[in-house]
């Protein structure tokens, strides 16, 4: 699951309140490069909830660097807000890097307003609702 | 053939074996990319503009792959999670072809070696790619787990049916049809299309699945391409948001373009033949033939049996 994906996904479960952000817990992360396309990141930016990002990225941050897979890469740094932001290829660059190639390939996500969990396996979160929570 | 909706729950249909079979099958692969290339023509994006696509009913993401053929990144979700495990293995097959082709570029420029194509998939360029796609273990017949406004199109191939039929307690199709759809609705981006195409056991079914659609909110229409062909007629629900949307026209055989007759929302047969003249089936005649030759019998005034659902009905084969 890329962050980009964690970006968009919300918890439908009946009765809850937003279901936004879902936290991650992740016990395995991967990282993969992909090709950059700096005009489609830069037409991402309104699209994606920034703040999202940000968070993301800290609650996987001391698995990033547990995993052996990664070979020195290290977070990015982000600014706190891109509002302002000169949009820099170096930064789209980064912003890449966050969103498409860091994968949570194990763990959970955790809905915010009512603790329900969703496991992540093989890179694949599990979605299905119990017939209750439709 | 019987139909594999009526076996069961898709996640059981389509288990390991059953997963691996269909996406190890070239014609399957085939009919799939050619589906799923209309299906993108039909979502009518502009040329070389990448989107955030969804991709519903994704399987083992053959669909997925054409997607990021054309520059599209995608999001796939699936109810079976044999057929999820086997897109992962290709999208993992892809990543080593990445890596390798990255370890054989070094190892050319230093030895100026002929470079040798990896052997996974079949029909890659050069240059393989990551993919872009990331996958859903989930049911769309209970919604879709994402936020309003995230998608720039949606397309689905060969999976909407199988929400017509109830495969548990309590679950009513017409009620998982509305909550997909509505869900559906809210996911999209104002000006984004959806293209769904399904395989409807009956007329009431396309009907069905065309009234919930409209009920949300949705306008559009079902574009049917080869209605003439059992074989290769395809129905492509082509839902948008522009509510003067006209429908594109299907696809015929002998002709790029359609031969000017635009099947409406409303799928039947009976459509084709308004002044009662029909053309014969190659293998012999068509019901309505039959009703059309009794009409004209009881014109003259002979005695003909009323018309009933068993008129020209299929007989047994007599020994």
């Amino acid at each position: 699951m890329r962050l980009l994906t964690h970006n968009y996904l919300q918890s439908t479960v009946k009765g809850t309140e937003k279901g936004y952000p879902l936290k991650i817990e992740a016990t395995t992360i991967e990282y993969e490069e992909s090709p950059f396309d700096a005009e489609f990141v830069r037409s991402l930016i309104p699209k994606i909830d920034y703040s999202t990002v940000l968070i993301g990225i800290q609650q996987i941050s001391d698995k990033l660097e547990e995993s052996n897979n990664i070979q020195g890469i290290t977070i990015p740094d982000l600014p706190e807000s891109i509002e302002n932001e000169d949009l820099q290829e170096d930064l789209l660059k980064k912003l890449h890097t966050v969103l498409f190639d860091i994968h949570v390939v194990e763990g959970d996500l955790v809905c915010p307003d009512t603790g329900r969990r969703f496991n992540i396996k093989k890179g694949i979160p599990n979605m299905i609702l119990h017939a209750d929570e439709i | 053939m019987s139909r594999p909706e009526l076996t069961g729950h898709a996640s059981s249909f389509y288990n390991e074996k059953e997963a691996r079979k269909y996406d190890s099958s070239s014609r399957m692969i085939g009919v799939q990319r050619e589906i799923t290339e209309r299906a993108i023509e039909l979502l009518r994006i502009p040329e070389g503009k990448p989107g955030f696509i969804l991709d519903v009913g994704c399987g083992s993401g053959l669909s997925g792959k054409v997607l990021e053929e054309q520059g599209h990144i995608w999001v796939g979700c699936d109810v079976s999670r044999d057929m999820l495990d086997v897109a992962n293995e290709r999208i993992e097959r892809k990543r080593e072809g990445v890596i390798n082709a990255a370890r054989k570029k070094q190892n050319d420029d230093l030895d100026e070696e002929k470079m040798q194509d990896d052997d996974s998939d079949d029909d890659e360029d050069e240059e393989p790619c990551a993919s872009t796609g990331d996958l859903l273990h989930h049911d769309m017949g209970s919604g879709l787990p994402f936020r309003p406004a995230t998608f720039d199109g949606c397309i689905s191939i060969s999976a909407l049916q199988w929400l017509c039929y109830s495969n548990a307690k309590g679950q009513i199709p017409k009620k998982r049809l509305t909550r997909f759809f509505s869900s559906l609705y809210q996911v999209l981006r104002r000006g984004a299309r959806a293209v769904l195409q399904f395989y409807p056991e009956t007329a009431e079914q396309a009907i069905l699945i065309s009234e919930c659609a409209a009920k949300v909110g949705f306008a559009g229409g079902v574009v049917v391409d080869y209605p003439n062909s059992t074989k290769a007629k395809k129905h492509y629900l082509v839902l948008t948001f522009e509510r003067a949307f006209k429908a594109p026209e299907g696809l015929s055989e002998g002709s790029l373009f359609g031969s000017g007759k635009r099947e409406s929302v409303r799928v039947d047969r009976k459509a084709n033949n308004k002044k009662g003249k029909v053309h014969k089936k190659k293998w012999g005649k068509t019901k309505d033939w039959i009703v059309n030759k009794k009409d004209v019998q009881r014109k003259k005034g002979k005695d003909v049996r009323p018309d009933s659902k068993y008129t020209g009905r299929k007989r047994g084969d007599r020994f």
